[in-house]
C-alpha cells in the first residue's frame, strides 16, 4: 500500500507534492527581492469594485507625490480608464488588462515593473483586480496588503470573503462621509475584521472629503521605512 | 473564476512530471481554506485536459487538513496509465 492514498498499485504512482501556485510564488518571491533590494514600498491594493480604490491613490499622489515618488500599477478586466486617472493626479503607471482573469499574478507585475522601472525608495501602489475573492490567492511580491472596504458595503464582509480580510496588513475604511447616510455600524464592522485578522490596522477615512487621511498617509510612512 | 487558471498551472505539472506519458489518475490536495471550489475544479479540468497527458485521467480531490498551510493547494501524486 502506498502511504499517499491507500491504494495497492505503487508501481506507477509518482509522489510529486508540488504546490500547484509554486511558479506564481517563485516569481513573487523574484518581486520581493528586486523591490526590497531597491527599499521601494511596494503595496498590494484591494477591494470590491467601487470601494474607492482609485479615488484613494488619487488623493495620495497629490497629497504626497511631492515628498515621496508614487508609481502605480493599475489591473482590471479593461480599459485604460484608471491609469488615465493616476496619470492626471501626476504619477507614472502602467495599466493591465487581465481579460477573462479576475485577478494579478506575480508575472504580470514582473512585467510592468520592467516597464514601470520606479526609483529607489518610492512607492508603488499595485492596484488589483475588484474582487473580494481570487485576488486573495495569488501573491505579488508586495510588502503589505492594504483591503479598502467602504461604509456603503456593510458591516459583515470580512466575515462573508475571511481569505481576503485574514490577508490584509491595513485596513481602509473608506467613505465615512457617507456613515450616516448608510446607518454603517462601524463597531460591528471592526468586529466582524477581529473575527478573521485581529492584528489588521483600521484606519477609516474619506478620499473624498480629506478626513482621515493624515493617519492613512502616517502608515505609509511607517511601512516605507 | 479562477479554477481554470489553478487547473492550467496543474495541468503544467502534470506534463512535466509525467514527461510526456500518459496519465491515469492526478490527486490533488485542497486545503480547508484554499479559496477554491471543488465543482468549478471539475468543470475546468474537463475542458482543460483534451489533448493532453492527462486527456482520460481521473481527478481525484483530497481535502487538506491544513497540516501543510490551510490555503495549500498542491498535487501529491500522480498515476501513470
Amino acid at each position: 500500500m502506498c502511504g499517499t492514498c491507500g491504494c495497492e498499485n505503487t508501481e506507477k504512482l509518482i509522489p510529486l507534492e508540488r504546490r500547484v501556485l509554486g511558479k506564481n510564488d517563485e516569481l513573487a518571491a523574484k518581486n520581493r527581492a528586486w523591490l526590497e533590494e531597491r527599499a521601494i514600498l511596494a503595496v498590494n491594493v484591494l477591494s470590491s469594485p467601487g470601494s474607492g480604490k482609485t479615488t484613494l491613490l488619487e488623493r495620495t499622489i497629490r497629497d504626497l507625490g511631492a515628498t515621496v515618488p508614487i508609481t502605480v500599477i493599475e489591473g482590471d478586466q479593461a480599459t485604460e480608464n484608471d491609469a488615465r486617472r493616476i496619470r492626471a493626479a501626476g504619477a507614472r503607471a502602467v495599466q493591465i488588462n487581465t481579460g477573462t482573469g479576475c485577478h494579478l499574478d506575480a508575472s504580470m507585475v514582473a512585467r510592468a515593473l520592467e516597464e514601470l522601472r520606479p526609483e529607489s525608495g518610492s512607492i508603488v501602489f499595485i492596484e488589483n483586480v475588484g474582487n473580494l475573492v481570487c485576488p486573495a490567492l495569488f501573491d505579488l511580491g508586495e510588502r503589505v496588503r492594504a483591503v479598502v472596504s467602504s461604509v456603503t458595503e456593510g458591516e459583515d464582509k470580512p466575515v462573508k470573503y475571511p481569505h481576503m480580510f485574514r490577508a490584509a496588513g491595513v485596513l481602509v475604511l473608506n467613505k465615512t462621509d457617507l456613515t450616516v447616510a448608510t446607518g454603517f455600524d462601524e463597531s460591528a464592522f471592526r468586529e466582524s475584521l477581529r473575527a478573521v485578522n485581529p492584528e489588521a490596522h483600521v484606519l477609516p477615512l474619506s478620499a473624498r472629503t480629506g478626513e482621515g487621511l493624515g493617519a492613512w498617509y502616517d502608515w505609509l510612512r511607517l511601512a516605507s521605512r | 473564476m479562477h479554477e481554470l487558471g489553478l487547473i492550467s498551472e496543474v495541468l503544467a505539472i502534470v506534463e512535466e512530471e509525467s514527461k510526456g506519458a500518459p496519465v491515469k489518475r492526478i490527486v490533488l490536495e485542497v486545503g480547508p481554506l484554499a479559496c477554491v471550489l471543488e465543482d468549478a475544479l471539475r468543470f475546468a479540468f474537463e475542458l482543460a485536459r483534451e489533448g493532453t497527458v492527462a486527456e482520460a485521467a481521473e481527478l481525484e480531490i483530497v481535502r487538506g487538513d491544513g497540516a501543510t498551510g490551510d490555503d495549500e493547494l498542491r498535487v501529491r501524486a500522480l498515476e501513470l496509465v
